[in-house]
């Protein structure tokens, strides 16, 4: 505890200051060391405010995440679940093996796109706010016009990305297409495959000469 | 020691006040990490179940319809147990994890779709895909 001398040292300099020989040089290395001291005073605080900061957050972080993801991912189980009845019922009432192909590609297909989701909701890091986002572009002046939340027939994972693609789009009409705005055009043409398994799914659903009150319930996709 | 300021007292004030500078610091960083870290983690906590409960769903209604249209005097213990397992999936709170209920309510679910697949006399593959399939926490 060296650093505790030196401060009763700076304190009163009396006859402490006689123990040294050379007063310059021990002040000055006195000095740097209680500045380390309480560099590493700072790096301890920080440390851990860090672990008391994430404690409080991480289960707010999880349920919101959960919520999403399972808001999400419920619409693609339920075109999976439809499918899958489909398919059974083909496998009940010996249909066309076609049919059963036709199905299974379609369940092919509804994978790949949950996979897709998916993986572009885990990469949705630190999500922005809409409010945040409609501030800072205010701020910038760009859109004049504060887009309204609409509803659309899309699929509601879009609704996530949404919320960016939606203020892109209107940004691109004052701005250059920007290489990470590429990035999530890419992302948004996964949709139109959504469109089309439905598409297909609707068809198929009449060769089977099923009612297409079956697809009623996916109507949120 | 006659000084105005007890000089053991400075140098703690000061320790406190470099470690209660850090802590604002890292506080705010760690907060913002927790959300991210626990999204993540949530995300695909809440898919893994939102896949399952969904393919239940639209299983389910799928096959009310299917029986809707020729249903029999058989077939109405099937649509007992088809109404029963849509009416569970109905009360579920699938995005809350929170839920007390969650694995009990969901193991219930789950029985009951086997029971009715072995009414239907059907084995559905739902292809699921999603990491690892099925529910590890």
């Amino acid at each position: 505890m060296s650093w505790v001398q030196a401060a009763t040292f700076v304190g009163d300099q009396g006859e402490q200051g006689e123990v040294f020989d050379e007063e310059a040089d021990e002040s000055l290395l006195v000095q740097r060391e209680w500045r380390s001291h309480m560099q590493r005073r700072v790096k301890e605080g920080y440390r851990d405010g860090l672990e008391a900061g994430k404690a409080v957050t991480l289960q707010q972080g999880f349920n919101q995440g959960y919520k999403e993801g399972a808001e999400v991912i419920i619409n693609y189980g339920q075109l999976r679940g439809t499918l899958s009845a489909l398919l059974s019922w083909c496998h009940l009432h010996d249909n066309s093996s076609t049919l059963i192909g036709k199905i299974n590609n379609l369940l092919d297909a509804v994978g790949q796109c949950e996979e897709c989701v998916l993986k572009h909701l885990k990469s949705v890091t630190p999500q922005p706010h809409v409010v945040d986002l409609l501030d800072s572009i205010q701020d910038m002046d760009l859109c004049h016009v504060v887009p309204a939340e609409k509803e659309s027939d899309k699929a509601k994972d879009e609704r996530l990305c949404e919320n960016n693609a939606e203020l892109n789009k209107k940004c691109n009409k004052s701005l250059d297409c920007s290489s990470s705005q590429c990035g999530r055009e890419h992302t948004r043409s996964e949709n139109p495959s959504l469109s089309w398994i439905l598409e297909q799914t609707a068809s198929l659903v009449k060769q089977l000469g099923v009612s297409v009150d079956i697809l009623q319930h996916l109507k949120q996709l | 020691m006659a000084g105005d300021q007890d000089p053991f007292d400075a140098i703690v004030m000061a320790d406190d006040r470099f470690h209660g500078e850090g802590y604002q610091e890292g506080y705010e960083e760690g907060s913002s990490l927790g959300i991210i870290e626990g999204r993540q983690h949530g995300t695909l906590h809440g898919a893994k179940i939102g896949s399952e409960i969904g393919c239940y769903q639209g299983f389910a209604f799928a096959w009310r319809c299917l029986l809707h249209g020729r249903a029999t005097e058989k077939d109405s213990k099937k649509m007992k147990v088809l109404e029963s397992l849509i009416g569970m999936i109905q009360k579920f709170p699938y995005d809350d994890p929170t839920y007390a209920k969650l694995h009990d309510d969901l193991d219930r679910i789950r029985g009951r779709f086997k029971q009715l697949c072995s009414l239907l006399n059907v084995q559905p593959d739902f292809k699921i895909s999603v990491e690892g399939s099925g529910l590890s926490f």
